[in-house]
């Protein structure tokens, strides 16, 4: 069946596809080429490609087919060019040159394809660049309407009067209401013109004033002179008062004529001046402020306007070129005056008298050192009895020391300015510390006090001038008279020390009990150094407790052979800092602080628990306190030392002091706590 | 604190939290720091990570003894124990749990408290201190059930011997007394200083470390530091070591022990010392060890200063915590 339906459709094949062999014919003929082209165009017209690919499809079936019938004959047994293989084959060829006219076809259609396509894309493309055209022309009217749009008239800026103003004010032949109404643009106008027209009334009414203003300006003159006339009159009047002032002791002028000199004290020593007067007047009556120094010397700085920059410039270009031309010898000699040129201080200086209740005057002098804008003060203390010389108590009142540390680490060594450091690397200044002795301490108090402020810190509040003086200046005058009289009663107490006397007031006697056997054998002063070299202090130096500004002090206290070495750490700001103690017994051997755990213990007693030892405020007796503590302390440590039993024969030491307990807790310590009314030592 | 109260401060007692993560240190203010080990021993430790986490005062006078139970922390102060909640101290809440006195007699002077340790056999504590007496505090009902009379001195420090239910106590006068736990009676007394091989009467004869482990006893003071065997009550070995010793502990096959002299001694027990370990501190008052935590494994030293040395080897010092 299906052989016999393969047959029938190759031969419809066949019958359709007639024209193959005509192009075969034609290819071979030759002449009449052009009309077959054609003509197979035209055909192509004609056809259905759907219909194409359906005959494309049958004849790729039937060619497998025949194919495969070839294949079975063969395989049956058929014979080379036997009939049936042979008419299959032909049958085959004949689809071949069906397919290769089918294909043709397909590549002819594919051109036109191309052509077509290619054809309404060049339309596309000229159509598209006239809406581009059209599109740009558009932006550009649109950017044109907008330039009309935004453009400004200058009467805008006029600060015009307001509508309803314009209508009541202006005359109506500028107004001209009935135009002007409904017109925006005809009422601009109009209210400019009105603009313009007050205007010009203005600027006449201006010229007017101006005359009037001097013509007043003339009789002023006039009356000036007339006053200055009546000065020396008043003069006159104010000499032929003077007896009369003094005789009723009023001291108008003194105050008058300082005022006037102050006038030619620079800032910081005028903002001084004001604010320690206004101290004294309103808090502090025992203040008394006093100008020296030589006015017309002050005059003469404080007249011509400082050109002082040019001068600079000036030195700086001298010296670069001394460096050029490297001349040597004369350097030395010019550092030497710019130095001096540099430290330089004003003429005026203030001097503070600040008087204490005994009687004893502390003198601050202050200076203002022009050139590095910066205050120092020099001291002196002036007591009212006679101070017998203790050695040791020299420190104590040097002008040097005496105010150092005022406020927490303030030394007054190094000026503080920042901007010095540049100032002196240029005469070759290497450290402020050298000039002190000349040029007194720049201590920041005195700045503060000045109304100079040097910032360190960003969030510090910046203040300046009177309102940064009179901040301090009631706090600094109260440490200022603190510390001259802890420093005259130190004074005092060392003359005693130095006799081996412990003072101790009746108010402090029920801190200890009334026999004491420890004896202060000596009171020295020594140095920083001989302080450090003592092995028994490493620790507080390791601490940071031992500063340079400190002053060193070595207390011997002795009882029958024992002797206790305590070296004393004196701070500037005592009592407000209380002395520190470091121990060391000798006593059947070496034994100090640090390595026994008794002696740290009587170190703490006196540098811990000083609170006890205070004494009335503010706290002057708190040394002699500390020191007879300390002998109660060795007391009570040789008293209840173990008695070696392998020993025999009496104590050294016998006990006599009352203890609860002579030893507790895991590191055995003594009872060093006194119990005032009962009288018996216990533990802490 | 100023400057000056540091420069005078002492450690006397130490104790780890019971996660080991938290080190507790008493000082002679009464007062209580607590350290972090994990921040102090991380690898970004900075200067203040070697800072307490938290100070508080627990007692007005020093604290001389800290212990760890499972939750709480103990402390001694002047003739008071008070008991702090670790996981509230963690947090900062400062609030003791209770504060529990023993009944003393004098009334003078409020006896100090030295030390104390727990029973763990009948939960209770041992507290050992100034009034010559062993005060057994009953942790369950929060009561002292009894008291052990016979030292004629101050009690410097107790052990307990948890296998054979006894109570060690070491005092000021030279005696170390065993107790039996559950009769409350004394069953052996033995005075270190009569044996001559460890007596030092240049020094003293007080007993102010003492520790157990099985059938050995750790005692020394003013007598010299001795290995005891305790069924037979004989010395075994005497150690070498200057000066009073004020806490010894067992560690591994060593000895490590502390007290007069800036360095933690490590013995052998033989006899020999084997190294000395410099410290800060000039004198060492407590040891520690903590087993607590694997990662912080940590020993701990502190003395006469506001420092506690830390030993994350035992052959050198690592690094100092401080107040």
């Amino acid at each position: 069946m299906s052989d016999a339906l393969k047959k029938r459709k190759a031969k419809v094949l066949r019958n359709e596809g007639g024209t193959p062999e005509m192009m075969k014919r034609g290819r071979g003929e030759g002449d009449p080429q052009d009309v077959r082209v054609y003509s197979e165009e035209v055909e192509l017209d004609g056809r259905d490609p759907e219909q194409d690919y359906l005959q494309y499809k049958e004849s790729c079936e039937s060619l497998a087919t025949l194919m495969s019938e070839i294949q079975d004959l063969k395989a049956n047994g058929a014979k080379e060019g036997c009939a049936e293989v042979e008419q299959r084959r032909m049958q085959s060829c004949i689809h071949f040159m069906n397919l290769k006219k089918l294909n043709r076809l397909a590549h002819m259609r594919l051109k036109r394809g191309r052509d077509q396509t290619h054809e309404a894309k060049q339309r596309v493309d000229v159509l598209h660049l006239q809406l581009q055209n059209l599109l740009y022309e558009v932006l550009h009217l649109q950017k044109e309407i907008s330039k009309c749009l935004e453009f400004k008239s200058k009467h805008e800026e006029i600060d015009l009067v307001s509508e309803d103003e314009f209508y009541q004010e202006a005359p109506s032949e500028i107004s001209r209401p009935h135009h002007t109404k409904n017109d925006p643009h005809q009422l601009t106008l109009a209210r400019l013109d009105w603009e313009l027209e007050q205007r010009k009334r203005l600027a006449e009414k201006y010229k007017e004033s101006q005359a009037t203003k001097e013509k007043i300006q003339k009789s002023i003159e006039v009356k000036k002179e007339h006053l200055t006339s009546l000065q020396p009159g008043l003069n006159a009047i104010m000499q032929a008062s003077l007896p009369v002032q003094q005789y009723l002791s009023m001291p108008f002028e003194q105050a008058q004529k300082q005022t006037e000199i102050a006038r030619h004290l620079p800032p910081p020593l005028y903002v001084l001046f004001v604010q320690a007067n206004a101290y004294g007047q309103a808090c502090d009556k025992n203040l008394c402020v006093s100008i020296s120094g030589d006015v017309d010397e002050a005059k003469a700085l404080s007249k011509p306007p400082e050109d002082s920059q040019d001068d600079e410039s000036d030195s700086d270009a001298e010296e670069e070129q001394e460096k050029t031309k490297r001349r040597r010898p004369t350097t030395g000699g010019q550092l030497d005056d710019k130095r001096r040129e540099m430290l330089k201080r004003h003429p005026l200086s203030l001097c503070l008298d600040l008087k204490c209740k005994d009687g004893s005057i502390l003198h601050l002098f202050f200076y203002y050192l022009m050139n590095l804008n910066i205050m120092t003060v020099k001291t002196k203390v002036s007591t009212a009895t006679d101070l017998n010389a203790a050695i040791s108590a020299g420190d104590l009142l040097k002008a040097d020391t005496l105010l150092s540390c005022l406020y927490t680490n303030d030394q007054g060594r190094e000026t503080p300015n920042p901007a010095n450091r540049y100032q002196f690397d240029k005469v070759g200044i290497v450290c402020f510390a050298d000039y002190l002795e000349e040029l007194g301490h720049p201590y920041t108090w005195v700045q503060t006090l000045g109304g100079l402020h040097f910032p360190r810190d960003a969030s510090e509040a910046v203040r300046v001038g009177n309102s940064l003086s009179a901040s301090q200046m009631e706090s600094t005058m109260k440490l200022l008279r603190g510390r001259v009289q802890s420093r005259l009663a130190l004074h005092k107490q060392f003359a005693s020390l130095e006799h081996s006397i412990i003072p101790v007031s009746s108010e402090c006697q029920h801190l200890f009990p009334a026999k004491i056997m420890s004896r202060l054998a000596r009171w020295t002063t020594i140095t920083q150094e001989e302080y450090m070299a003592l092995p028994y202090t490493r620790h507080v130096s390791d601490a940071g407790l031992a500063k340079e500004t400190d002053l060193y002090f070595m207390a011997v206290v002795e009882r029958g052979t024992a002797r206790l070495q305590s070296a004393v750490v004196l701070s500037p700001r005592y009592p407000e800092i209380s002395p520190l103690f470091s121990l060391c017994l000798s006593w059947k051997g070496e034994r100090s602080g640090r390595t026994d755990d008794n002696l740290r213990a009587m170190e703490s007693e006196v540098n811990v628990f000083k609170n006890e030892l205070q004494g009335p405020r503010p706290g002057h007796q708190l040394l002699t306190n500390q020191i007879s503590r300390l002998c109660v302390c060795l007391d009570v440590y040789l008293e209840t030392e173990r008695q070696d039993d392998g020993v025999e024969g009496p104590r050294e030491f016998p006990r006599e002091k009352m203890c609860l307990r002579t030893v507790r807790g895991p590191n055995r310590l003594k009872p060093f706590k006194y119990n005032h009314p009962q009288g018996f030592f216990s533990h802490r | 604190m100023g400057p000056v109260e540091l420069l005078h401060m002492s450690v006397f007692s130490q104790s780890f939290s019971p996660c080991g993560r938290f080190l507790a240190a008493g000082n002679n203010y009464g007062e209580i720091g607590v350290f972090s080990l994990s921040a102090a021993l991380s690898p970004d430790a900075t200067a203040l990570s070697q800072k307490p986490v938290l100070t508080f005062t627990a007692h007005e006078g020093p604290v001389f003894s800290l212990l760890s139970t499972d939750c709480h922390l103990l402390s001694a102060g002047n003739g008071e124990i008070s008991a702090w909640s670790w996981s509230e101290l963690i947090k900062k809440n400062v609030k003791a749990v209770w504060t529990k006195r023993p009944n003393y007699k004098s009334s003078l002077e409020i006896p100090e408290i030295n030390a104390m340790t727990m029973n763990p056999r009948d939960n209770s504590l041992v507290v050992g201190g100034g009034d010559n007496n062993v005060h057994i505090l009953d942790l369950e009902h929060g009561t002292f059930k009894s008291v052990l009379q016979g030292h004629s001195d101050y009690i410097h420090c107790v052990s307990v011997r948890e296998r054979e239910g006894e109570i060690l106590s070491g005092g000021e006068d030279g005696a170390v007394r065993m107790w039996d736990s559950r009769t409350g009676r004394s069953v052996h007394c033995i005075e270190v200083h009569k044996y001559e091989s460890c007596a030092r009467p240049q020094v003293g004869k007080w007993i102010s470390c003492l520790t157990t482990d099985s059938d050995w006893m750790l005692c020394g003071g003013g007598p010299s530091l001795s290995l005891w065997h305790l069924r037979s009550l004989s010395p075994t070995s005497v150690f070498p070591l200057s000066g009073c010793q004020r806490q010894a502990a067992f560690h591994q096959d060593m000895i490590l022990a502390v007290g007069e002299g800036p360095f933690v001694s490590h013995c052998l027990l033989g006899g020999e010392v084997k190294a000395q370990i410099p410290c800060t501190p000039q004198s060492l008052n407590t040891l520690q060890l903590n087993t607590n935590s694997t990662e912080h494994r940590v020993l701990t030293a502190a003395g006469s200063s506001d420092h506690i040395d830390v030993f994350t080897n035992l052959s050198y010092r690592a690094f100092s915590l401080s107040f």
